[in-house]
């Protein structure tokens, strides 16, 4: 009769010893993740490092190691709010674990320290960091480090509405071949202002909605510099093209004044502006190839292919046919214990798996960062992603990773807002530019 | 009397630590960061020292030797680092296996050496390769050290053969963080930008203040001075009501009536007029709109203090001049007006300072936009120092346009405290001498 009280007495013992052991091994741990720039679409972003905590855990559970991860994730639909509240956070400490962001910030974030390489965390040999497209681990990287990896990547085409294009004499012949003759330079800048003002004059649009381009500052607008024969850095340091960029200035400023821009056109309600780009109420128009999600999902265009013609953004003078590439890039900030780093390292990694990351490419309609990822049926059989990746990517530029280039970006853009608005003339805009410049980077940008 | 003096500064205490913290710490940290070149790119805590292939490019010229030593490969694998790699207590095999097979290897980075480690029998995890490949490190390459002295005694510690000079200008060229500038005013001075902003501002409130918070807030005054009781009551509340309605929600209902599926183009299109956005179709426009969203709002305070300053006037002059057959405008141009100019004057101070310092409603109806046409000074500040998409945030250019407002607020104050003549307003009264 004694037995069975000493048996409970032991295995009680047992448990409580097997619980202490256990929690020996135990880490419970929350990483926060925020990303900008993301909208219902883009919930992949945040929610592939869900799936990863998942993988690390039963990946954990083998090796008898007791892990639990809670990811507290935090989405930001703008840039601007999103870029203050993670600087200012990092700066109090108070910065997430993990950040996606626009891969240009890992100049200035990885020079004040708020982030660190991933590569001290990670194998970058191992599957599947070293299936990622290379060019795409070039541009998480800032001085020879690799500091994030590639959550996605995108490209930003110029946009055609097809029956308009249809009722200036464009047949379905002329239209299948048009991405092709703005890839090879014959279809240039000129020939698109052209079109969009004969849009204008037959009554198709109304006045300003020949070419509506983008509302907002953002990273499009340096295509139309590369356009006019500009480039952004080369051996590590800025350029500042003069010629190039008034060039590309002078198309703006010709666009307002021959009517098929409205002058006014930047600080329109977002909304208003993806409404009309999606129904036909616009011309032509740029954007990017997560747009096509929203047209599809959001704004009621069901037969997007049968509506748009998409293509590079052609080439004016003294440059060539491009689009760009703005690859958002996992970070992970600085402040944080050793091991929890690692821990968001290993999350980073898992969710760029292509399996994973495909969700985030084929919902957002964003392009995926390894050549795997393309071979997975999901992303293969959308027509999207794929004739977007190969009409699009083998062109792609992207901005530099250079400390100073928010800088220079926001001198560049004040001066195409002020020669866009005829504030200024494009040539007093240019000097102006090429003034602040001088005098804010000084020798850090070759202007010529 | 000591007693009540020490007491005194006892119970004002609380108060001048809050004057200090709130009011006196932001101004003088303001003043302290407008002299800096902080910006996200130098964040704000102060620097590290880096040697990163762009800042050995800028000392090429000066140091070659140096700048070729630095770039040398340096990871090696040598009997001190194998002897380190015992002292981690990794798999035994794994130093054995180095000292055996490796020893003399060099590598030109530290992702080489680690092929070499993962390639070893006993394969290290990836946390153990980072460790092992770190006593290998014979480089300073992209470290970052908190200190001048960390770095020079990790170049001493690795052997570098650089003259204390070189250390210093390698030093200068490393350094990530902020330094001590007055480019910021210069930047500011000639600016067409700046000049720009400066006169949408001198509009801004200039506009606001003549057309509404003093003109518009004294002709509600006086005619709810004029009115009933009651019916003026009810008037002055709704007059009130921009004032009292989250700032959010009473923009967003003036964008409602302005954008081009609201009311005035709905109401226009009645009229064969296309849909446009008012708001922001024009810089007049937009001007139009930032005015009156910012009077509607400020004039409810000025029509506040008129219409009490009007109730202290003693009313049998009113009746008085009645009497005498005056009219309303005579009984405004002879009894109010001369009476009010102390109101005047305060409403006019106050309301230039707050709509110098104010930039919510603009920010949240046209954002400074069309273009730049509606982008104040706090506003440019604002954008300048924390919100701009290219996420460089410049807190020093930043810093230093909000302390050309607050020495701008400080004259202007100084100025109208001397029109009030406050040393009079505060002197004894002559009753008690």
């Amino acid at each position: 009769m004694t037995i069975l009280p000493t048996l409970k007495c032991m295995s009680v013992a047992a448990a409580i010893l097997a619980s202490t052991s256990a929690l020996s091994f135990a880490k419970d741990l929350t990483v926060t993740v925020w990303a900008g720039g993301t909208g219902p679409n883009d919930v992949y972003r945040l929610d592939a490092i869900d799936i990863a905590a998942e993988q690390l855990q039963r990946e954990a559970a083998i090796k008898g190691e007791d892990l639990k991860i809670k990811v507290e994730k935090k989405a930001y639909s703008g840039w601007e709010d999103f870029k203050q509240a993670m600087t200012l956070a990092a700066e109090a400490k108070t910065a997430p674990n993990i950040v996606v962001t626009g891969h240009e910030d890992i100049g200035p974030w990885a020079q004040s320290g708020l982030v660190v390489p991933i590569e001290d965390y990670v194998d970058l040999d191992s599957w599947p960091l070293n299936n990622i497209y290379e060019n795409l681990m070039d541009i998480a990287s800032f001085n020879g480090m690799v500091y994030g990896i590639p959550q996605d990547a995108e490209s930003r085409p110029m946009f055609f509405w097809k029956p308009h294009m249809k009722a200036i004499g464009y047949s379905d012949a002329d239209l299948e071949a048009l991405p092709e003759k703005v890839q090879d330079g014959s279809y240039t800048m000129q020939n698109l202002l052209q079109d969009a003002k004969k849009m204008q004059d037959k009554g198709l649009v109304q006045a300003g909605y020949g070419f509506y381009p983008r509302y907002t500052n953002g990273p499009d607008f340096w295509q139309f510099y590369t356009s006019f024969g500009g480039t952004m850095e080369e051996d590590g340091k800025l350029v500042f093209d003069k010629a190039a960029m008034q060039r590309a200035y002078q198309f703006f400023a010709d666009a307002v004044k021959q009517g098929v821009t409205k002058k006014n056109h930047i600080g329109m309600p977002a909304d208003q502006w993806w409404k009309e780009v999606a129904s036909g109420k616009a011309g032509i128009w740029h954007g990017g190839t997560w747009h096509y999600a929203r047209y599809v999902n959001q704004e009621g265009l069901k037969d997007f292919f049968g509506n748009v013609v998409f293509t590079l953004i052609p080439a004016g003078e003294g440059g060539k046919a491009n689009t760009l590439t703005h690859p958002l890039v996992y970070l992970m900030t600085s402040g944080h214990d050793k091991d929890d780093t690692e821990i968001a390292a290993q999350l980073i990694k898992i969710a760029s798996e292509p399996r994973i990351n495909v969700l985030h490419a084929v919902k957002s309609a964003h392009l995926g960062i390894s050549k795997s990822e393309t071979e997975i049926e999901l992303y293969s059989s959308d027509r999207w992603t794929r004739e977007a990746t190969e009409r699009l990517l083998p062109y792609a530029n992207a901005m530099p990773n250079n400390a100073d280039f928010g800088t220079y970006w926001n001198i560049m853009w004040k001066g195409l807002e002020a020669s866009w608005t005829g504030a200024k003339s494009v040539d007093a805009a240019v000097n102006d530019v090429e003034g602040e410049l001088k005098s804010t980077l000084g020798d850090k940008i070759v202007i010529r | 009397m000591r007693t009540s003096r020490t007491l005194g500064l006892i119970m004002i205490a609380p108060a001048a630590i809050m004057i200090v913290l709130f009011f006196l710490m932001p101004v003088v940290l303001t003043a302290v960061f407008s002299f800096t070149s902080m910006s996200t790119a130098t964040g704000i805590s102060g620097g590290a020292y880096q040697i990163v292939p762009n800042a050995l490019i800028a000392l090429k010229e000066e140091m070659p030797e140096v700048v070729q030593q630095l770039t040398e490969p340096r990871y090696v694998i040598d009997e001190a680092g194998i002897k380190g790699v015992e002292r981690i207590e990794l798999e035994p095999g794994i130093a054995t296996e180095l000292r055996e097979n490796h020893l003399g290897e060099v590598f030109p980075s530290r992702r080489e050496a680690e092929r070499v480690i993962k390639g070893l029998n006993d394969r290290p995890s990836t946390r153990e390769v980072k460790q092992i490949s770190e006593q290998f490190n014979r480089s300073v390459a992209n470290l970052r050290f908190s200190s001048k002295e960390e770095l020079f005694a990790s170049l001493d510690k690795l052997g570098f053969k650089i003259t204390p000079e070189q250390k210093e200008s390698l030093a200068d060229a490393t350094y990530t963080g902020w330094s001590w500038t007055t480019e910021n005013f210069s930047r500011i001075a000639s600016s067409p930008d700046m000049a720009q902003v400066l006169f949408n501002t001198l509009l801004y409130v200039a506009l606001v203040l003549m057309l509404f918070n003093t003109s518009y807030a004294m002709l509600l005054a006086i005619w709810t001075h004029y009115m009933p009781d009651a019916p003026a009551t009810i008037f002055r509340s709704i007059w009130l009501l921009p004032r009292i309605t989250p700032v959010v929600i009473y923009v967003l209902m003036w964008k409602w009536l302005a954008w081009d599926t609201g009311f005035i183009s709905t109401f226009m299109g009645k009229f064969g007029y296309a849909p446009k956005n008012y708001l922001l179709d024009n810089a007049y426009n937009a001007w139009l709109f930032v005015v009156l969203i910012n009077g509607f709002i400020g004039a409810s305070m000025g029509m506040l203090v008129f219409s009490s300053a009007l109730r202290a006037i003693p009313k049998s002059q009113f009746f008085a001049s009645e009497v005498d057959g005056a009219s309303r405008w005579q009984q405004i141009r002879y009894i109010i007006l001369p009476q009010m100019r102390w109101p005047i004057l305060f409403v006019t101070c106050y309301q230039t300072l707050s709509l110098l310092a104010s930039f919510n409603e603009i920010l949240l109806s046209t954002r400074g936009g069309p273009g730049k046409a509606t982008e104040v000074w706090s506003l440019a500040a604002y954008h300048t120092a924390l919100n701009n998409y290219a996420g460089n945030l410049e807190y020093g250019l930043g810093a230093a346009m909000a302390l050309v407002l607050v020495i701008i607020g400080i004259i202007l104050s100084l100025a109208y405290l001397r029109v009030f003549k406050y040393a009079t307003l505060v002197a004894r009264p002559l009753i008690e001498d």
